[in-house]
């Protein structure tokens, strides 16, 4: 056997053909948009509803209402207690899970593939027919306070939380989805019923299944989803664009604190920009992945923080753009320096080269693939295509846009995305530690937040 | 059902395992290599080495002396690794076309780090770590706890003493030479599994792994770890309640017991136990506590078996206004029932039947932490054969509710160690007779 040529790295070839599995959609006369994906020999069911509305969509006054309602949804439906709901799911090795991003909310239940129809039963009966009982929702309600002290605590939630109000204001984007105390405070089961009756209207449900031989399946599902009365369930709106913020920094004293949490950024982009794909290609180049500057700066270079990363978070609206970092308490002022010297540098004399961007691009396209194994990947993938109202070749397209990415496209993309003027950072950190030097991190004297 | 893993393994000449596993569905690879080193092999006063170790591991080798990230994330991977007290792992998954890079690398670093080794990547790399521990233990809500709990539990010499990630100051005192007789002492096949799983012909990936592994000469065998007699360590076995000052908001109490090694008889029982307790909305103490009596705000169980011994853990973060004392009677009231009556057979079955789709659900990845490669070299090591999964799941079938009551009865009559972790300057909020935990 011949040994390895050690003399250079192998190279790639061609890349393999990669074709995001076909959706095959319906929409049932109650409106309820039916959509399935066959996954082979796959030993589980996943069973995922989109609503189309989130924290956003809370009302005034009563932020955190979104989440609340999603979480009070397995506690009991007008059958049974919470208590029965989960027995029934463990019958069928099944898990149940909501989430609530700012503009969807996510029910979803996976179980063994031979309990398939009942694990659409259940959500069915979760989703559509909540208890609301008042002792639940002051329980949970209560669960979800306790929550929120605890995350005063954890100096991460402190300056996500931090950061997003200082960026957008009053915005709906401006609150994370569990909300605030005074609002969770005033939220009770008759706003909770209300919220439910609002936007849980069948009319509005996209119910997507991922399941081996999902062909077979759909006929049953189809009945099981018809017999739902139909209508309500509208979207919420899109969210307004967000007013600009102005540059400064916001310190947010931690006491005893050994590292400073930093966050810094401006607003995003909508996951519906024209400039999508060379967005993504940037981001790649500047703070998406390990090799990005940003971390081979801060940590490879410096060994400042575990790591460092931006994020480009992609919504119905313009979501955010930000760059995340734990770091040694002395290094914070150079680390906010130095991030935000990566962004402007970026935009001016360092901009993306030809190497930087044939690696973003062969990282994202050749990295595909693997991004759609699981039956729960693929089932967020379609989720996705209905949340923001892509095109169905938006998969199909991508891999050939992003390779026909010049510098020029990403560098006019950069030139709309990132504005050093605005950026709004944030430290939460020991005040009696932080070096004096903050001030000159060129961000003016350091604000409360 | 889960329960096929089908597989190939050859052993090279030089010791190595090899080990294929062929799923086509996606058109990505999985490389997953173990060596059979971890935290445990380290000595007191060089802790945290196996972890700074595999820091290095990823900043080049003799003939790609420069990082490893690009290289792979360039040609559309991910990767990753991690080391625990028992083992150290490194994994990539990447587009089909890019196996043989994943290999080579992967091999080069087996056969010729040290070459590409310097003090300043060493000292970069000892800072990364040192940020990873103030990030993920010491600014984090009750992220000491689990190192009390394991210094408590397995006094030294017990190599389980230590924590993974390290003493600050014996990260300090990490030179160039320890390195290298850490490396000659671990890194070699005769230590190591390799598994390859994912879109690529058996035949194929075997002949890869000779051409890249089959060239790196073996070493000799690790030094055997020595581990102190007797289920206790021949140490006190009177309970211990212990108290710790954190910046929480409120009160977690941590009731725990030296319990059985991974797979060892027993071990599946108190993973069940574990899920009966606290898996879930119906589980009986989130029942009891959480839903019904609202003493805590969350409850977890769980056996973490490793190697050479277990810990079993019960938590619970105390609700405001709630005494800790009080959810300390109800979990031990709870575990008094189970020894007693055991489970319900309806309620065990549940249990039984969610550990199969836990399985599953992980196994839907070939790559990755607990993907079909991972948990195949997981088998392999632990277990002495990639095979294991079958005999895996049936020890969770086997499972009776006898099983389940000796285990609730053995963990009544071990000795248990508390922790409560309070508020800083709220001593008095911890269970009675705490006394002040040595957090260093």
């Amino acid at each position: 056997m011949n040994a390895a040529d050690r003399s250079a790295l192998p190279g790639l070839g061609a890349p393999r053909p990669f074709e995001f599995p076909p959706i095959a959609t319906d929409t049932l006369p109650n409106g309820i948009r039916l959509w399935t994906i066959d996954r082979p020999r796959s030993e589980l069911v996943t069973v995922l509803l989109l609503l189309r509305h989130g924290s956003a969509a809370d009302p005034p006054g009563r932020a955190g209402l979104a989440a609340l309602t999603g979480d009070l949804l397995d506690e009991g439906s007008r059958e049974r207690d919470g208590i029965e709901l989960h027995r029934a799911l463990q019958r069928m090795g099944g898990a149940c899970a909501t989430d609530v991003t700012s503009d969807g909310t996510f029910v979803s239940v996976t179980a063994l593939a031979r309990f398939a129809r009942q694990a659409v039963a259940h959500l069915i009966e979760v989703a559509a027919r909540p208890r609301f009982d008042p002792d639940d929702v002051e329980r949970v309600r209560g669960l979800r306070l306790s929550r929120l002290a605890q995350m005063e605590r954890i100096a991460g939630s402190v300056a996500d939380r931090a950061w997003l109000a200082g960026l957008y204001g009053s915005h709906p984007y401006a609150h994370s989805p569990i909300g605030s105390a005074p609002s969770l405070e005033a939220a009770g089961a008759a706003d909770v019923a209300a919220f439910h009756e609002r936007r849980f209207g069948a009319g509005g449900w996209t119910v997507i299944v991922v399941a081996t031989d999902a062909a077979r399946l759909r006929p049953v599902v189809s009945e099981q989803l018809a017999a739902l009365p139909g209508g309500g369930g509208a979207p919420a709106p899109p969210p307004p664009d967000p007013a600009p913020a102005a540059r400064r920094l916001l310190l947010v004293p931690r006491p005893g604190a050994v590292q400073s949490e930093i966050r810094l950024g401006h607003l995003g982009a909508a996951r519906t920009s024209p400039d999508h794909h060379a967005l993504v290609a940037l981001n790649m180049v500047l703070g998406g992945q390990f090799v990005s500057r940003v971390n081979l700066n801060l940590r490879e270079r410096k060994g400042y923080t575990y790591g460092a990363r931006t994020v480009l978070d992609l919504r119905r609206g313009r979501g955010p753009f930000v760059l995340r970092a734990a770091v040694e308490t002395s290094a914070t002022a150079d680390a906010v320096r130095e991030a935000a010297a990566e962004i402007a540098a970026i935009l001016g004399d360092r901009p993306v080269s030809d190497a930087e961007l044939d690696g973003a691009r062969a990282a994202l396209t050749r990295g595909f693939a693997r991004r759609f194994e699981t039956a729960g990947q693929l089932a967020g993938a379609a989720m996705r295509l209905a949340l923001f109202d892509l095109p169905a070749d938006d998969y199909t397209n991508f891999v050939p846009r992003v390779a026909a990415l010049d510098a020029r496209a990403v560098a006019g993309a950069a030139a709309r995305l990132l504005h050093p003027e605005r950026l709004v950072a944030v430290v939460v950190g020991d005040p009696d530690k932080l070096p004096s030097s903050l001030a000159d991190a060129g961000f003016g004297e350091p604000v409360g937040p | 059902m889960p329960g096929a893993l089908p597989y190939a393994k050859t052993t090279l000449d030089n010791g190595l395992d090899v080990i294929v596993h062929e799923e086509h569905a996606c058109p990505i690879v999985a490389v997953n290599l173990w060596y059979h080193v971890g935290s445990k092999n380290e000595r007191p006063g060089r802790t945290g080495f196996a972890h700074l170790f595999e820091h290095l591991m990823f900043e080049g080798s003799e003939h790609h002396d420069a990082g490893y990230f690009r290289p792979l994330e360039e040609a559309g991977g991910t990767l990753n690794g991690s080391t625990n007290a028992d083992r150290t792992n490194y994994w990539a998954t990447v587009p089909r076309e890019a196996v043989e890079r994943a290999l080579w690398l992967e091999s080069d670093r087996m056969g010729y780090l040290l070459p590409a080794l310097s003090a300043e990547k060493l000292a970069t790399q000892r800072d990364v770590v040192l940020n990873e521990r103030r990030q993920n233990y010491e600014n984090r809500p009750y992220g000491l706890a689990p190192m009390i709990l394991a210094a408590a539990h397995f006094p030294l010499p017990h190599p389980y003493h230590w924590p993974t990630i390290g003493v600050p100051a014996d990260l300090h005192a990490v030179g160039l030479e320890d390195v290298r007789e850490f490396f000659a002492a671990y890194y070699h096949p005769g230590n190591a599994s390799l598994a390859i799983a994912g879109d690529i012909d058996t035949d194929e990936a075997l002949a890869l792994a000779g051409r890249h592994f089959g060239e790196i000469s073996t070493g000799p065998p690790p030094p055997p770890v020595a581990i102190p007699a007797g289920p206790s360590g021949g140490c006190d076995s009177r309970p211990r309640s212990l108290c710790l000052e954190d910046r929480v908001e409120l009160v977690r109490i941590y009731l725990t017991w030296r319990t059985t090694a991974l797979f060892e008889a027993g071990d599946a029982e108190l993973d069940v136990l574990a899920d009966l307790l606290a898996g879930g909305l119906s589980s009986r103490l989130h029942r009891a506590l959480v839903h019904d009596r609202r003493l805590a705000v969350d409850v977890g169980a769980w056996q973490d078996s490793r190697e050479i011994a277990g810990v079993f853990a019960i938590s619970a973060t105390v609700a405001p206004g709630a005494r800790p004392a009080d959810v300390e009677a109800v979990v031990t009231d709870e575990l008094a029932r189970l020894a007693d009556e055991g489970p319900d057979p309806d309620e065990l079955a549940r249990v039984v039947r969610c550990s199969e789709s836990a399985m599953a659900s992980l196994l839907q990845r070939v790559g990755g932490f607990g993907g079909r490669s991972d948990q195949l070299n997981r088998y392999n090591v632990f277990a002495g054969t990639p095979g294991y999964l079958a005999g895996d799941l049936a020890r969770y079938r086997r499972v009776d509710r006898s099983g389940v009551r000796a285990a609730a009865a053995r963990l009544a009559a071990e000795r248990r160690i508390a922790l409560s972790v309070v508020p800083l300057g709220a001593n008095d909020a911890a269970l009675p007779g705490a006394e002040p935990a040595d957090a260093s």
